[in-house]
């Protein structure tokens, strides 16, 4: 099957009537997905690519009680709102894309939706897609959509851009993924590696998982404790990146608001040595990974 | 980006949080008005100043002029001391640690308490922060007393926790930190060093080597750096756009990279984008180019793929003939950790160039 989406997956969009919003809006449906509804206040009554917009959350759910999934792409100052909307609401899956959101803001999301148990990805992810299924934000948009195609691999990516090379990468060598989810790489994520990992852990198709990480943040070292404590058992591969960043000073903010240069834990180092004494097999490049995959899972 | 010491004092200051009298001094020849015992402290982001001489004691005049000599135009970890910080020397009977930051594993902003200053934070207790009810007086009180607080220090420090709170969330810093707060004999408290971080990027980092950036995702762009480096290429700076940028963010970046001296080459990457317009960022890419003074005669390896790639290729293909620049264009059939090694031959190699397109 996949993980957060499929084929039962109804979509609200809050910020639709936005540049952005509009745009993933148009490349969702192409895709198939069920975008039922949108949000945008003052814009009620309008419509989207057909899809009718709503002043609230409450109000469209009124109107289409099957949304099971909000996707937010709104400006970052609006998008503890948004989400607390979304969370209050009760809808159970929350993507949101919106880049640059503080992470205070993203503090007050992920403490909220702990609470009424509601599954956040991002913020500053660029989507979710379960290929020839469904899929939710910007990823694989366009004519890139045809490079996802569906197989038995699971994969995670803090960053957005490196979705799309991994699939082609994996694509060349005929593998196919189950889903692939980027989570963003913040301060204060609403998913980590760990929480996408239990999913593919459970999930049948799925058969291994690739993680793509970078330096900052903690997120592979905690992969790596449970790899150990092997409460994640299905192969993982891991391309990390940042070695270079030793040349630079501890501190220095990289494209990612929370790729942040440490020499310490949370460095390059720190990553590497936890993930291979934990038994994940580490890439030296993309291209390194389908070929360690296929040894792995002994695909010819 | 990180605030200096002076910057981040004034700031505390304005959230009400006590600092001793302080003097900025850019040259020797400036009338400090504070009386003495003085410290000195030397303004650079290094944390290692206090261990290389950048904070020095003064009693008298003669000592003073010495000092300010010693510490102006000093170099601290490759940064030239411009000016310096003057303040009255407390009297301390304790040093603290306190401060506000983030943590990823906790998904929680949280406090940090130690009853020892100086050290940092590894050697403090960490609080998460319930983002539900944010923070609590209360919950300020059980943390000082967990971590060994006396009863009579509760309140003012209760008080002093509550603005630097105010300050990490209405500035919205990524760390405040007060290192240390002295306690006078009195039961005064004086914040003594502050560390303010915006964790702000900047466009573009400098490094050492010769072959220039431009690199576009925040990923990619870190795991290609890294390819160059394995090639044994040489990284000028590290740049990088993401998202869906405006032509004129990637023109800026072009032009500031490549008005460096001494880069032999160029390197233009990305990976295969999902929702970026390649074609947009590319004609931003050539309009920065035509303002660099003087015209890189060097070579260029471009190599994105994505949205609109065909024409982006047909742009810059033109654009090289148009204008006499070698340019080496690839798109996803070439894996971009290839493409290092190419750039790292056109560099320091220049008869070797089989891989022209």
């Amino acid at each position: 099957m996949s993980i957060l989406i499929d084929k039962k997956t109804r979509v609200l969009i809050q910020g639709i009537t936005g540049a952005e919003g509009s745009r993933a809006c148009r490349e969702m449906l192409q895709y198939g997905t069920k975008v039922l509804a949108g949000v945008r206040p003052g814009a009620g009554g309008e419509y989207v690519e057909g899809v009718p917009v709503y002043d609230t959350v409450e109000d469209a759910l009124k109107h289409h009680p099957k949304i099971n999934t909000s996707l937010i792409i709104v400006p970052a100052k609006n998008t503890k709102d948004a989400a607390l909307e979304a969370i209050f609401a009760g809808i159970p899956l929350i993507n949101i894309l919106t880049e640059y959101v503080p992470p205070i803001d993203s503090s007050i999301i992920v403490a909220w939706a702990k609470k009424y148990k509601v599954r956040v990805v991002g913020c500053s992810s660029i989507g979710i897609i379960s290929p020839s299924l469904c899929k939710v934000g910007s990823i694989g948009s366009a004519e890139i959509r045809h490079m996802f195609k569906i197989g038995p691999i699971g994969i995670i990516s803090k960053s957005g851009g490196m979705t799309a090379e991994l699939a082609v990468v994996l694509g060349k060598e005929g593998l196919g993924q189950s889903t692939v989810v980027g989570i963003g790489a913040d301060t204060i994520c609403g998913s980590d590696f760990v929480d996408m990992l239990q999913l593919f852990e459970k999930d049948k198709e799925t058969r291994a998982t690739v993680i793509f990480g970078e330096v900052g943040g903690v997120g592979e070292e905690i992969v790596a404790e449970y790899v150990k404590k092997k409460k994640i058992k299905k192969p993982i591969v891991a391309l990390i990146g940042g070695k270079f960043t030793h040349m630079l000073p501890s501190g220095t903010v990289l494209g990612h608001a929370g790729a942040i240069v440490s020499h310490g834990k949370g460095g390059y180092n720190s990553k590497i040595k936890a993930l291979e004494k934990s038994g994940v097999v580490l890439a030296k490049t993309p291209e390194e990974i389908p070929l360690l995959l296929k040894k792995i899972l002994k695909i010819k | 980006m990180k605030l200096y010491e002076f910057e981040g004092a004034d700031l505390l200051e304005k959230y009400q949080i006590s600092i001793p009298k302080r003097q900025i001094v850019t040259s020797i020849k400036d009338k400090v008005d504070i009386s003495f015992p003085l410290v000195l402290k030397a303004q650079v982001l290094s944390g290692d100043r206090k261990k290389v001489g950048g904070i020095l004691f003064a009693n008298k005049k003669s000592d003073l002029d010495k000092s300010l000599k010693n510490l102006l135009g000093k170099t601290i970890s490759g940064e030239k001391v411009e000016k310096v910080l003057v303040e009255e020397k407390i009297k301390r009977i304790a040093e603290y640690y306190i401060s506000f930051s983030f943590s990823g594993a906790l998904r929680a902003p949280v406090l940090a308490l130690s009853k020892k200053g100086g050290s940092g934070i590894n050697d403090a207790s960490i609080f998460p922060i319930n983002m539900i009810i944010g923070l609590q007086p209360f919950f300020i009180r059980q943390a000082l007393t967990q971590s060994g607080f006396q009863s009579k220090d509760m309140n003012p420090l209760c008080a002093i926790i509550l603005n630097l709170w105010k300050l990490f969330v209405d500035e919205k810093v990524i760390l405040a930190e007060i290192n240390p707060l002295l306690k006078t004999k009195e039961g005064a408290f004086f914040a003594c060093d502050a560390k303010i971080d915006y964790g702000k990027r900047r466009s573009v980092e400098t490094m050492d080597g010769d072959i220039a950036i431009i690199a576009s995702g925040g990923g990619a762009s870190l795991i290609n750096i890294d390819a160059l480096l394995e090639a044994g290429g040489r990284p000028a700076n590290y740049a990088e756009y993401s998202g869906n940028p405006k032509k004129e963010f990637v023109e800026k970046i072009t032009g500031e990279v490549l008005s460096r001296p001494g880069i032999k080459a160029c390197w233009v990457i990305g990976g295969t984008a999902s929702f970026t317009d390649i074609y947009e960022t590319m004609k931003g890419f050539t309009e920065g180019l035509e303002k660099v003074n003087p015209k890189p005669n060097f070579p260029f390896v471009i190599r994105r793929d994505g949205p609109r790639t065909k024409e982006a290729q047909k742009l810059l293909a033109d654009f090289a003939k148009k204008e006499g620049y070698d340019f080496f264009i690839y798109g996803s059939e070439t894996p971009m950790v290839e493409t290092a090694k190419v750039v790292v031959n056109l560099a320091y190699h220049k008869n070797d160039r089989k891989d022209k397109k």
